[in-house]
Formats: C-alpha cells, sequence, structure tokens
C-alpha cells in the first residue's frame, strides 16, 4: 500500500499475483515461525544472531560475513563440491529467480513504474516509487534489457530446472526416496512458468497476441500455486539457506577464540567448545539423556560400544 | 514389532571390510561408502564392529530431533533417511548427536550423509548391499523368524542403554538367549579411557 | 578443551569456512580407483553378465555390470550356490581391473635391459620373442629356454603353458607359480589318495560336528568361506584353529593351538599319538581301507604330548584336547592351507593331517573328510593339465611311458619329440644364475614379489638373455622384462576354472578387450605359428581348447570329458571326475571307500618332524611368518592399484607381541639371514611373542620375500615361505613402499597411490578402520 502509494501505480490485472504474495508473506512467517521454535534450530538461530550482532565479531573480522554470504548464499560453492554440473544448473535457477524476483515483486506492487512521454514510447523512463530512475529507449539494448527482464530469467531457468528434471528421471541416487510432490513439482512449476513466460513474450512479439489469454492465464496460476507453495514444499530452502550462515559464523567466531572441543578419549578435535554446549544443550531440550555422549567423537562412541559389547554381551561366537 | 531389517552380530564379523566396499556400489550413494568398520579391541585381538544406521525407534532418530534445518526424514516404514540435499546446511548436529556415531559429514559439501538402509534396494524387497555380501552373516538381512531358522538358538536385542537413557533402535543386535531381556550397553557411562579410570 | 592445532599459530587466520568434524565423519575414503564424477550410477539399462571373481580359490560367482557402450562398471551379488551372494572386499573392486588406467594396451619392448621400453606393435614383438628363442634355443639347446605359467589363468591356457612348452617351444623347463602355492598338498593326495584334490565340497562343512582348520586364516585368505565354518558351528559344530596367530576365526575358536610356525607334524603326529592312546582310533575303517597303520602308529608313539609340546610350544593338555574333540566326534573335517604347506616338510605335514583323518575313519562321508583351500582361482585346474613341470595333461605323469605315449597320440607328435620332466620353479631360477636357462617367457606370474628370497631372484632373472612376460598390469617382474606382451583380465574372455572343491565353473566374457589388447591364447598360439608349430595351435578360442583339453583328460583320473561348456552354464559348476556328458560329477570322493590307488587304498605315510631349515641362534632367535591380508591378493599386481584395497591396507607391516617393548607404529628392522626390512610396527596380543609376521604382497624394499628363505620341500618342491629365523631392531625409518610400475608414457590414476606413503600400519591385519586416518 505505501510503496504504491496508495495504490496509485497498482495495476489491477497483477491483482492474483498480489495476494499470492500476501498468502506467502503469511505462510512463511507462519512456517518460519514454526521451524524456529524447534529446539534445534532455535538454538542455532539465537547463537547466529548473537554472533552477527556481535560488535567485538566485526571488529575482527569485518569481511567475514559478506563473504560467507557471497560464498554460501551468492555462488553456492559448496554445491560444486557435490557435482559440477549441479551447481552450475542451480545457479542458472538462482539468478534467474533472482532477477524474476526483483521485477516481479515491485511490478507487483507497482514499486516501479514504465511511463513514457509520448504515452508509447520508445521513450521511456523508469520509475521507482514514483521518482524517475533512469530513461531510456526501449529500442536500444538497455531498452530491451530492461523489457526482457523477465525473458532473460525464463532463459536461465529453462536449462537448469530441465536438467534437474532429467537427472530426477537417470540417476538412481536422486531417484532414491524421490517424492513427486516434493522434488519433482517445484521443477515443473519453474519450468511452467518459465515456458508459458516465454510464450507470452512469442505470442505478442510474432503472434500479435494470439493465444495471448490463454498464456496469462496459465503463467498466472503456476505462478500464484509456486508462490504459495514456497513455505511448504522445497521452495523453503530458500527461507531457510541464510541458517548456514549464522551456523559458519557462529563457528567462526568461536575458532577464532581457538575454542576447539577436543573427544575426550582420542583427543582428536570434534568441533568449537560452544558449538558442543549449544548440541548438549538442545539435546537436554529435547530430553535426550545422553548429551555426555557428544563429548565423545563418533569413532570411539562405536568402540567404546564394540568394547561393552565384547565384554558384556559376548566376547565371541556364541 | 520389527519386520525386515538388519541384524548384526559382531561376534561373527572378521572385519574384512567387504560391507565397507559393497555400500560403496549401492547406487543410491555411489563411490561413497557409509558403513562404519571398527576395530574395537585393538592391540589385543583382531575383534571388529561393523557399524550401520540403527534407525532409531524411541526415541525417533535423535539425528532428525537435533537438525536445525528439518532436514532428517523418517519413513512410514522408519527409516532414518539421509539429509535432504537441499535443506541440510551441514551443522554436523547429527553427528555428534547420534549415540551409535554413524552420520557423516562432507564439509566441503556442507552435506550430511548417512545409511538409509540401501532405501533403493529394500524398497524393492532386495537385502541392503552390506548385509547381502558380507561373507559372515555378521550383517543379516531379514526377520527374526529368517535369522533364527538359519542360527538356531539365538536372540536379538533392539534396546540399547546409554547411561540411564534407553534407545529403541529398528536395526538389532543378535544376542545370546539369555540375555535377551537386558538392553545391549552402548558405551555410556564410560568408565575408563586408555587405561585410566574417569568415572568423576 | 584444548587447543586446534591448525589454529595453534595465531598468525595462521581462521578460513572462511570455519567447520571441523571428526575423525571417520568428515570425508568419505573414496574408492580413488575411480575418479568421483565416473561413479554415477544412471539408469540407462545395463547387462548383468554372470561370471565368477578372479581371485582366490572359493570363486564365488558375481554378475558384472557392462554398460549400453558394453564397458564393464560395476559388480551385483549373485546367488550362485558356492557362495550364496556372498562376497569378499577384493570380490566387490576386482571388476574395477577391466577398465583401470595402468592397463598394458600395446607391447613393451627393448633390447637391453638399460634401455627403456618403447611401445611397439605385435608383429615387432612376436618377431622378436621368436627370434630370440630360435638364437637361445640355436646355441645351448632347446632346455634353455623356459616357461613359467600361472594359477590364476583359465585351465585351458594353463593346458595351453604346457603344450607351448613340449610342442611349439620343446624345451623339459616348464612350470607355474602354483608351485608356491599348492603342490605340497597336491604331492601329499597323490600319495594318499592317488588323487589330487579335496575330498568333500564346502557344503559338507555345514554337516560336521568338529570342524579342524590347520594353518588356514580363512577369514582373510577365504573370505566368502566362513559362511561354511560359522554355518558348521550355527548347528554346534566345534571349532579347531591351529595358527601362530589369532586370526578371525582363531579368535572365537572352541580351541586355538597356537603354536610355532614349523612344527605342525610333531602336533599332528601328537595328536594322533593320544587318538592311539586313548583307544579313539577307527579300526575297522583302518583295516578296510587303508595300507601303513602300523608303521604310522609306531612313529607317532614317538610323540607323546609332553614332547609335541615342548617342540610346540603349547600346553600339553591342548594335544588332548583337539584329540578329543576331533576323534570323538560322529563326523569330523580337516581344512588346511598354506599354513602347514609352505614348509620344506609340507607334504610330510598335510600326510600327518591325512593320516589323522584316516585313523578316526573320517574320510569319504557328509560332513566328515579332508580338504585342502587353494589360495589362487584357478589352483586346482591350475595343476591339473601339464603346466607342472612333471605333469602332462589329465594329471598324468611325464615319468609314465603309457601316460607320454597317450598324450604323444593327442598332440600328434613323436615319443620321442616330448621332454623328460623339467625343474620346478625355484629351481629354474638358481638355474637361471648358473646361466643353464638363459631365455624366459613368463605368463601370469610375479615372483619379483612371490618367490623367496628376492636377491636370487633377481640375480636369476636379470642373468638371461631374454625374458618376455605376459600381463594386462605392468608387474615388477614385467618392468625387468626384454618384452611385455599385453593380454586380457579375466572379463574380457571366457574359460573355466576349477575351485577348491575341484568344482569346474565357467567364467564369461563381460567385454571386449581394449584395443591393442589380445588373449593370452591368442599370443601363445601366433608365438607357436612362428615356431613352427602352427598346425598343433588352431586354436581360435577358449571353447576349442577346452574341447582338445576334454579329449587329453577323458579315461584319466582328472576326467574332464563330461564336462562341456553348456552343462556349466547349466548347472553352475561341475566337479570332476565326471567322465561322460551325463555323469553329475563328483563332489565328494571316496564314498564307496576306495580310493584312486589302483589297490583302492589310502596309503598312509610315516612322517617324522624336522625343524626348519633355517636354524635358530643366538643372532636370529624368532621365526618370521608371512601371509595374506584380506585386501590384497598374492603378489598384489592387482590390487595394490585398486583405491578401496589400497585405502584398506596401504602397506605392510610388522606384526609383533608387545612383550618386545616395541609401541605401535615404531619402526621395527627385522633381520634374518638374506636381508633386512623396516617395517611399522603392529602390536597385538594376538601373536606368538617368538614370531614375527609380515605380509608378502608388496616388492622390495617392503617384501616379506626378501627376508625369506629359499629352502624347498624335498618333495614338492615348495618353498618354506612360512618359517624362517630371524631377529627383530629398533630402526629410524620405516622403508616407503613403491608405487606399482606403469607403462612408459602412461599416467595413473593419483587417488589410490594417497594412502600408499602412510608411515603407520593399519589398525589390525584386516587393515584400517574406517576412520582411521580420514
Amino acid at each position: 500500500m505505501l510503496g504504491s502509494r496508495l495504490l496509485e501505480n497498482f495495476d489491477s490485472a497483477l491483482l492474483p499475483y498480489a495476494v499470492a504474495a500476501v498468502f506467502l508473506a503469511f505462510g512463511v512467517a507462519y512456517r518460519y515461525m514454526v521451524w524456529v521454535s524447534a529446539p534445534g534450530a532455535r538454538r542455532l538461530f539465537n547463537q547466529g544472531w548473537r554472533s552477527f550482532f556481535s560488535v567485538a565479531n566485526f571488529r575482527k573480522a569485518p569481511t567475514a560475513l559478506p563473504r560467507m554470504i557471497a560464498t554460501y548464499l551468492g555462488f553456492q560453492k559448496f554445491l560444486g563440491a557435490r557435482s559440477h554440473a549441479r551447481w552450475a544448473a542451480h545457479q542458472l535457477i538462482f539468478w534467474g529467480c533472482v532477477l524474476a524476483a526483483l521485477i516481479t515483486f515491485p511490478l507487483t506492487w507497482g514499486w516501479f513504474t514504465f511511463t513514457s512521454g509520448t504515452g508509447s514510447g520508445p521513450g521511456y523512463e523508469m520509475r521507482i516509487w514514483g521518482f524517475k530512475i533512469i530513461g531510456f529507449d526501449s529500442l536500444d539494448v538497455l531498452g530491451w534489457l530492461m523489457f526482457h527482464g523477465l525473458d532473460i530469467a525464463a532463459v536461465l531457468v529453462i536449462p537448469g530446472a530441465s536438467y534437474f528434471l532429467w537427472r530426477r528421471m537417470k540417476d538412481r541416487g536422486a531417484i532414491t526416496g524421490q517424492r513427486f510432490a516434493y522434488d519433482l513439482v517445484p521443477l515443473i512449476a519453474l519450468i511452467v512458468i518459465s515456458v508459458t513466460g516465454l510464450l507470452l513474450t512469442f505470442s505478442s512479439v510474432f503472434l500479435h497476441g494470439g493465444g495471448y489469454e490463454f498464456l496469462a492465464v496459465l503463467h498466472m496460476v503456476s505462478v500464484v500455486f509456486t508462490l504459495i507453495y514456497i513455505p511448504f514444499g522445497k521452495f523453503f530452502h530458500i527461507v531457510q539457506r541464510p541458517a548456514a550462515v549464522g551456523m559458519q559464523l557462529f563457528k567462526y567466531t568461536a575458532r577464532q577464540d581457538r575454542e576447539v572441543f577436543a573427544c575426550r578419549r582420542c583427543e582428536e578435535p570434534i568441533d568449537t567448545g560452544p558449538y558442543v554446549d549449544n548440541l548438549r544443550a538442545t539435546m537436554r531440550d529435547l530430553s535426550l539423556g545422553f548429551d555426555e555422549w557428544a563429548e565423545y567423537c563418533p569413532r570411539c562412541k562405536r568402540v567404546l560400544r564394540g568394547s561393552a559389547y565384547l565384554s558384556q554381551v559376548k566376547k565371541g561366537f556364541k | 514389532m520389527m519386520g525386515r531389517t538388519i541384524f548384526i552380530d559382531p561376534g561373527r564379523c572378521i572385519g574384512c571390510q567387504a560391507c565397507v566396499s559393497a555400500c560403496r556400489e549401492c547406487d543410491s550413494h555411489r563411490g561413497k561408502s557409509m558403513i562404519h568398520l571398527d576395530y574395537t579391541d585393538e592391540g589385543r585381538s583382531v575383534a571388529s564392529l561393523p557399524t550401520v544406521c540403527m534407525h532409531c525407534e524411541d526415541p525417533v532418530a535423535p539425528c532428525a530431533e537435533v537438525c536445525p534445518a528439518d532436514a532428517i526424514l523418517v519413513t512410514a516404514d522408519g527409516v532414518v533417511q539421509q539429509a535432504d540435499t537441499t535443506r541440510c546446511i551441514g551443522c554436523a548436529n547429527c553427528v555428534n548427536a547420534c549415540p551409535f556415531g554413524v552420520p557423516k559429514i562432507d564439509l566441503q559439501a556442507k552435506l550430511q550423509m548417512k545409511c538409509n538402509l540401501c532405501y533403493d534396494r529394500t524398497a524393492y524387497g532386495l537385502a541392503p548391499m552390506c548385509a547381502t555380501v558380507c561373507p559372515t552373516g555378521a550383517l543379516f538381512y531379514g526377520t527374526v523368524e529368517e535369522l533364527q531358522a538359519e542360527r538356531p538358538g539365538v536372540q536379538v536385542a533392539d534396546i540399547f542403554s546409554f547411561g540411564r537413557s534407553e534407545v529403541r533402535t529398528g536395526v538389532a543386535m543378535v544376542v545370546p538367549a539369555d540375555r535377551m531381556q537386558w538392553p545391549v550397553p552402548g558405551g555410556l557411562p564410560v568408565v575408563e579411557i586408555n587405561g585410566k579410570d574417569v568415572r568423576r | 578443551m584444548t587447543a586446534d592445532p591448525r589454529a595453534a599459530d595465531p598468525r595462521t587466520a581462521v578460513p572462511l569456512d570455519p567447520s571441523l568434524a571428526p575423525p571417520g565423519t568428515r570425508a568419505f575414503r573414496d574408492a580413488g580407483g575411480i575418479p568421483a564424477d565416473r561413479w554415477r550410477a544412471d539408469q540407462d539399462g545395463e547387462t548383468l553378465v554372470p561370471t565368477h571373481c578372479c581371485f582366490c580359490g572359493v570363486q564365488c560367482g558375481m554378475y558384472l555390470r557392462v554398460d549400453r557402450g558394453g564397458k564393464v562398471f560395476g559388480v551385483e551379488p549373485r546367488n550362485h550356490d558356492i557362495n550364496r551372494m556372498r562376497l569378499c572386499p577384493k570380490g566387490i573392486n576386482a571388476y574395477q581391473q577391466v577398465n583401470h588406467p595402468d592397463r598394458l594396451t600395446a607391447p613393451l619392448m627393448r633390447r637391453s635391459r638399460d634401455e627403456e621400453f618403447r611401445e611397439v606393435s605385435w608383429d615387432d614383438a612376436l618377431d622378436f620373442t621368436v627370434a630370440e628363442i630360435r638364437r637361445i634355443q640355436q646355441s645351448h639347446g632347446n632346455d634353455a629356454f623356459g616357461l613359467l605359467g600361472g594359477a590364476s589363468l583359465f585351465s585351458e591356457k594353463t593346458y595351453l603353458v604346457g603344450k607351448f612348452a613340449r610342442v611349439a617351444l620343446k624345451s623339459r623347463h616348464v612350470d607355474y607359480n602354483g608351485r608356491l602355492c599348492m603342490v605340497s598338498a597336491a604331492g601329499a593326495n597323490k600319495l594318499a589318495f592317488g588323487i589330487d584334490r579335496a575330498g568333500n565340497p564346502f557344503s559338507d562343512i555345514l554337516l560336521t560336528d568338529c570342524l579342524l582348520i590347520a594353518g588356514s586364516n580363512v577369514g582373510e585368505c577365504f573370505p566368502v568361506m566362513t559362511q561354511y565354518v560359522w554355518g558348521a558351528r550355527d548347528r554346534g559344530a566345534s571349532l579347531i584353529v591351529v595358527d601362530p596367530r589369532e586370526t578371525a576365526i582363531a579368535r572365537t575358536a572352541d580351541i586355538h593351538v597356537a603354536l610355532k610356525p614349523g612344527t605342525d607334524s610333531a602336533f599332528f603326529n601328537s595328536v594322533l599319538h593320544v587318538v592311539v592312546e586313548e583307544g579313539l582310533t577307527d579300526e575297522a575303517y583302518l583295516a578296510a581301507h587303508a595300507t601303513g597303520w602300523e608303521e604310522v602308529k609306531a612313529k607317532v608313539a614317538e610323540y607323546p604330548p609332553y614332547r609335541a609340546a615342548e617342540i610346540c610350544g603349547i600346553p600339553v593338555e591342548q594335544i588332548t584336547q583337539v584329540a578329543r574333540a576331533f576323534a570323538r566326534a560322529p563326523k569330523a573335517m580337516a581344512w588346511h592351507a598354506r599354513g602347514i604347506e609352505h614348509h620344506s616338510q609340507g607334504v610330510e605335514n598335510c600326510l600327518s593331517v591325512i593320516n589323522l583323518c584316516t585313523a578316526t575313519g573320517h574320510i569319504g562321508r557328509p560332513g566328515a573328510g579332508y580338504g585342502t583351500i587353494t589360495g589362487q582361482g584357478n589352483g586346482q585346474g591350475g595343476r591339473e593339465h601339464g603346466q607342472k613341470s612333471d605333469l602332462l595333461p589329465g594329471g598324468r605323469s611325464i615319468m609314465n611311458e603309457e601316460h607320454r605315449r597317450q598324450i604323444c597320440e593327442i598332440w600328434g607328435i613323436e615319443e620321442s619329440e616330448l621332454p623328460p620332466a623339467g625343474t620346478s620353479m625355484m629351481e629354474m631360477v638358481w638355474q637361471m644364475q648358473r646361466r643353464e636357462i638363459r631365455g624366459l617367457i613368463g605368463i601370469c606370474n610375479n615372483p619379483f614379489v612371490s618367490l623367496p628370497n628376492y636377491r636370487v631372484v633377481k640375480e636369476g632373472y636379470d642373468a638371461t638373455e631374454f625374458h618376455a612376460q605376459f600381463d594386462f598390469f605392468l608387474s615388477e617382474t614385467a618392468a625387468n622384462a626384454h618384452v611385455v606382451f599385453p593380454v586380457t583380465t579375466w572379463a574380457e574372455d571366457e574359460g573355466v576354472m576349477a575351485n577348491a572343491e575341484a568344482r569346474v565353473v565357467k567364467h564369461n566374457k563381460a567385454q571386449d578387450p581394449p584395443p591393442g589388447v589380445r588373449t593370452d591364447t591368442w599370443v601363445m598360439c601366433e608365438l607357436a605359428r612362428r615356431l613352427g608349430a602352427g598346425d598343433k595351435f588352431a586354436f581360435p578360442d577358449s571353447r576349442a581348447v577346452f574341447d582338445e583339453l576334454r579329449i587329453a583328460s577323458a579315461g584319466t583320473v582328472n576326467d574332464y570329458y563330461g564336462i562341456t561348456y553348456e552343462r556349466l552354464e547349466e548347472t553352475g559348476g561341475i566337479a570332476w571326475p565326471c567322465p561322460t556328458t551325463d555323469h553329475p560329477g563328483t563332489p565328494r570322493l571316496f564314498e564307496d571307500g576306495r580310493t584312486y590307488h589302483p589297490d583302492g587304498k589310502i596309503h598312509l605315510q610315516v612322517v617324522e618332524w624336522h625343524p626348519p631349515m633355517d636354524p635358530y641362534d643366538d643372532e636370529h632367535p624368532m621365526s618370521l611368518t608371512t601371509g595374506r591380508t584380506v585386501a590384497h591378493f598374492l603378489s598384489g599386481n592387482q590390487t595394490r592399484r585398486l583405491g578401496a584395497l589400497v585405502e584398506q591396507t596401504p602397506r605392510p607391516w610388522a606384526e609383533l607381541h608387545p612383550s618386545h617393548g616395541f609401541h605401535n607404529g615404531e619402526p621395527v628392522r627385522v633381520v634374518t639371514r638374506r636381508g633386512s626390512e623396516v617395517f611399522p610396527a603392529l602390536v597385538t596380543e594376538a601373536i606368538r611373542p617368538d614370531t614375527v609376521f609380515i605380509p608378502y604382497h608388496w616388492p622390495v624394499p617392503t617384501a616379506a620375500n626378501a627376508l625369506t628363505i629359499d629352502a624347498l620341500d624335498p618333495r614338492s618342491k615348495i618353498p618354506e615361505y612360512k618359517v624362517c629365523a630371524c631377529r627383530i631392531e629398533h630402526a629410524d625409518k620405516i622403508d616407503d613402499v613403491p608405487a606399482p610400475p606403469v607403462a612408459p608414457g602412461q599416467v595413473s590414476y593419483p587417488e589410490p597411490q594417497i594412502a600408499r606413503t602412510d608411515p603407520l600400519p593399519p589398525t589390525a591385519p584386516q587393515g584400517r578402520g574406517t576412520s582411521e586416518r580420514s
């Protein structure tokens, strides 16, 4: 309401999108609350923000957080370690979706407007919240890019999502435990959105609007569906992933203070001290009564269990 | 209660690591072995212990409970899956909370991985790779009845004690018949470490 | 809470990724042999080719997974009745050899050992080889050129090795690496029973009441056979293990006799002594089915338990316990392997076990009998068809006039052309040292790792004027040759092998050989053709060779006539003798109480124990014994290149008792009269205090066989690998394990070799735990 200057810039054709976005906001908020109220997430959430707001931390390593955000959330280097192809495909989808979101949401809420002094171009002005930001000619390169931003996003998303879909048909590792609603629906939704979006452009440019109505409805339905689906399916990872940065920052802080916790038996490092304390507290929250076990590394746990079996259950064959 | 599952008998294990190599051949995670094989009596005997995921039933999967990203899913048939690749943030909570020391973590990939009972095989009625190839039957896949038909007089136990807590698992241990009603010791409380008494 | 070693230096910044993880969780001990990105499994469709494992004598069935491009890419368990889907780590990783980057794909050649190898055409390599054979034989006689075969070859190829030596080379000097493996048992079996094979199938183990395993680390060397051992125990059988080390099966055995290496026959004589004393012999069986019992009885009377206990270094009571357990059991079985065979009295050790089984009547019944476990895949089949210096196809003797005549008729040669018996493998090396043998072709063997006393072996091979080797990886021996012929792996050709039960099984071809690689059959036939014997070697494939082998074995004890490829495919294996195509085979011998001697009796032989050939003295007070570990096979030329197996057991070690004051991983120099080497100590209570164990799969300077003695059993000519005198010393630096050789210009995967430089011993003899140092 505010951003659109009391609906003055609101485009009523985009109403369903706006409604979906409202649902999305409530859905995400609700899911987020449920998520962070579980002990594991809550404790890590608190620790992450504590590290984030720590002035001492910022002084010691002012660049750590931006670098973490860039590597984990932007370039997602960890995906490269899983597979280069999956990293490339995910980057295509990621940047495509980021671009699309940057265009769609402001347009939906009327934060961006494109106005033309002559009414129908080719000279346009882009306005954000009503203020002119840039003027351009829709026929030059910049203009083309501005008007076809969503098409570019679609072109990025389609190959990425198609690769994942193909992989889900073929790779036995991916197929194992795969669920249609969780694993395939999001990919299909992305592809439908992108393809219908591209077809809308195709229709207006080459078919003089032939089939435009139908395509627009299909496009709208798929987008609305996807937005509503975000909090409840695979796309929720978009909301969750920043927790990785919080977790990293929490461990990073402790590592800077050289608080490394070593296994009580073999003295090999397990993780940072605050992390182990945090985990033990989480386990106590969950009434898992073996939290002191967290002070031993997994190998020692197994060896101790094996020795206990040998000495207390049976030593040999019988 | 127990359906088809893995029964572990460390007394039969010869420590050959066939399970370790076989796990690597499993199509759902080719090239990566999830099973652990530890020589638990180093310096004294060649005793060994294979460890697959025990698929805890009560409490349901401590690994999943401590996961901050809800990444570990438990299927309707009680199989605790490995972390969902899209959700796992690589925090290692599951690695250090698991009382059996099962999950592994790929630090570069920020991804936990663990035994999922060869879900690609067991979902179709095949035995998991490790239990299929195990030359000794230290890892046995089937029902209790099938196990007892092959090994007259054995019993199985699916409850482990960790100090005062007990954990009931989907995967069970073979125990002598007279020990059936007791929980299998899980190693806690730790009495001594490297020859030193650590009871506080 | 301790300081993180990696953050100990305040100047080192914390990495942006601060994650730590405990040992064993943070990395996957990757199989290495194949780069991680090639490990995908795609839903592309695949073919499962039924075959058997290429490694040990159990011959487990397996499927090789072949992709749509016709390449082997994986393995799938096969429900064959030998192994019932079980596989050991070697078997699971075996397929990785097939498309391994270390494979030889072009003949290598050089005119002198000073030169580097260069890749040449097949014609150049074959012509040069034939020219050298001609030159050596013309100037020094036919016998100056020798041939050494191997027992991992298909039976067809072992048949060809024997025929090639006698018909194409016309040399008496042919032998094979089963000489290092099976010959003591073979000799004892022939002497006692007139037939050379195990008496009972594996499945009989499940029926027995008492199982005696002597000198066999079943859990590591024949892992899949363990299911039969455990199966017997599940049904109530007791288990007796005779081994100086507490191996995986000995750990839980009812009786573990940890005797001193080299004292087996004293022990078994004494057990028989107690059996006689306590009246537990089966006199009726002995009277009906055995000869020589009185002499044996008189001899074992000289071995009362107190004497044997002193010789063997074991408690006196154990001897009585073993005697009672074995003799009183309604059905008892004895199985043995290299532990009692690798001795200067290997044949006699085996005979002392046969004496015990016969005297207690435990022969030729379901669940009662005697067997030897062959170490190589075709350890049984490889010794039957004429690649042994004194044998002709069908187990015929080359000294027997009638047998010679029969074979000459089948081969179409004059009897005068058939050379006489040759010498054994180790003796041939001594002859090479003396320049009596000046040229050599080796097929499927790696004596630089597998023969004892490496110094002598190297000298012998270096003294040859010409040496050619067939292999699919460049072995340490091949790397010292003049010509190396790249040949197929087991998955690229078809053929039969006979396992430890004498069950003949068929291996199927799973993929075409890589370009440039030929079958051993093709190379031998091509060499024969160029030597002018082409008409006797017109074999297009294994099947043609097998048909001739069937005919050549017809009517003999080792009768294969009734076995055809089709029948093998239908049945999953047939145990010889199988004289006709409707004969079901003979899984169990002596069921009618008759042996294969003309009189049908078991010929008991008197055995007198004597100390090992390498005497103990103050300088060398301890026993060195050698053996295998589960992750590696024989000379390691195959397994030392497969990442998973190198990861499991990267290097050899010296296993010793804590009483010597060494701590785990400390360098320990093991000194014998032949040399000394430094290994990391694996300190464990599971070995006798007077004994040191070293696994033998690695080349110098980490070769157990640089230390072992080249003393031979006078009858079987098996070297005494299992005992020699040694001492141990503290040392500064552990000897490094060399990388396996590769052809010039070839690039190997580096991944499998990373673990090789680990200076520590494995956690246990079976290897490193999965969490160690990862």
